[in-house]
């Protein structure tokens, strides 16, 4: 009986320091979404009341991102300098805004079977078909996460491994593609494809864009007017009245492509 | 500001600035040192040692500069017996007569030392000598966030000392 006793008092001891522990764990996953924004009250102010009072005075709710923001997410069109190492082991860096260039930035990875396409795209850079002063850039993960011999010698334009760089450009896949004016240093156009042939559309029509935009503004040349590069809701604000001017109101169908072929067109959508 | 380091060579870049450090492919017995390029502007592929292919591409206001290194039996000699890398520089440093390539309206700097047991020059070019008051500042950013490690040498090994 005496033996009964002591198992069940060293089991419950034992469950409580358990319960302890989940409870500890508890707190530490809470302070952990408050440091990532996402949590609930400030446990600084009132460390209980995070976690039980979700509704109560006081608190507040923010959004829980996993992963880089989607494209529609974003609100940031900067576009840093891209600095890494070569498949080769030297260094490079890339400044994408000190020029009257378009640079095009192919986010690429060894493994992804649809950048298979655009690894061979860029082993022949005279058939890209691209647009006269458009500069590519093949940009992959560091070498902590891609092998450089993998990569050393599958393009013929400059390649740099740096994670950095896709934490900088938002990246939330490959491929992913991104298009810098360097006039103003910023992005005017992002997205993904599955053909080359796709991306060199994409950059033909931006640059027409572009040119369009210029001449919107009165200014000369081809050229996008650094001005005009809007950031945050001025730009979403911008992008709506562009569209109500088109004709394209909340609601219609253009806003909700259900295919690769709602976008490019028919047959684009099969690489 | 972004960083980029090879080769026992790193730099800090300024604004607007780009740049690459490598090491040339082996040809027949030679052994080549690293290369650093700098520019304002976009450095195509295959510029020479001294900015051949590039300086010609230069706008007034941009800049190209060269960190070269050379093999150890120059160390010692009377040419690189200046001790550490220059790290600031005037106006009067840069003349139109010192160019590898004369270009006109542009103008360079050289300048010869041993940094770390290596031994270097450095090269800079200015798109217009007549600017250079508002280049050479640039420039000076630049050499302010070189950084060279000791006795790194080719390939990243060891220089076999005589």
């Amino acid at each position: 009986m005496v033996a009964l006793v002591i198992i069940l008092a060293v089991v419950v001891t034992l469950l409580a320091v358990l319960v302890a522990g989940l409870l500890r764990s508890h707190a530490d996953i809470l302070k952990a979404l408050h440091d990532v924004g996402a949590g609930v009250g400030d446990p600084a102010l009132d460390g209980v009341r995070a976690g039980h009072d979700h509704t109560g005075p006081g608190s507040t709710s923010g959004p829980l991102t996993i992963g880089p923001p989607l494209p529609a997410e974003r609100d940031s069109v900067s576009a840093p300098t891209l600095a890494g190492v070569t498949p080769e082991g030297d260094a490079r860096a890339i400044a994408v805004g000190n020029g009257d260039q378009l640079t095009l930035i192919a986010f690429l990875s060894s493994g992804c079977s649809t950048c298979a396409n655009f690894w061979d795209a860029f082993a022949r850079p005279e058939q890209l078909d691209l647009p006269d002063g458009v500069r590519p850039v093949v940009v992959t993960k560091g070498p902590e996460l891609e092998i450089a011999g993998e990569l050393r010698g599958r393009a013929r334009v400059p390649v740099i491994m740096s994670t950095e760089a896709w934490g900088d450009y938002e990246v939330p896949g490959s491929p992913f593609f991104v298009l810098v004016d360097g006039r103003s240093g910023r992005r005017i156009g992002e997205g993904v494809a599955n053909q080359f042939s796709q991306v060199a559309d994409l950059v033909r029509r931006a640059r027409v864009d572009a040119a369009g935009s210029r001449s919107d503004t009165g200014g000369p040349g081809p050229d996008p007017d650094p001005d005009s590069a809007l950031d945050g809701p001025a730009r979403e604000l911008a992008n709506d009245r562009v569209l109500r001017d088109a004709g394209i109101l909340p609601g219609d169908a253009s806003l909700y492509p259900r295919s690769l072929d709602d976008v490019f067109g028919p047959g684009a959508g099969r690489a | 500001m972004s960083s980029v380091h090879a080769h026992g060579l790193g730099v800090s870049l300024p604004p607007e600035f780009e740049g690459r450090i490598f090491i040339r492919s082996r040809v027949a017995g030679e052994r080549p040192f690293p290369v650093a390029h700098f520019a304002t502007f976009p450095l195509p592929d295959g510029v020479g040692d001294f900015g051949g292919g590039a300086v010609n591409l230069m706008r007034p206001t941009d800049i190209f500069a060269v960190l070269f290194e050379y093999g150890p039996e120059s160390l010692g000699t009377a040419l690189f017996a200046r001790s550490g890398m220059v790290r600031s520089l005037s106006t009067d440093d840069f003349r139109p007569t010192v160019l590898r390539r004369g270009l006109g309206g542009q103008s360079g700097t050289q300048w010869f030392f041993t940094e770390g047991g290596r031994p270097f020059t450095f090269y800079a070019v200015l798109g217009s000598h007549a600017r250079r008051s508002t280049l050479v500042p640039r420039v000076n950013a630049l050499l302010d966030g070189i950084t060279v490690a000791a006795g790194a040498g080719a390939g990243g090994g060891s220089i076999p000392w005589n």
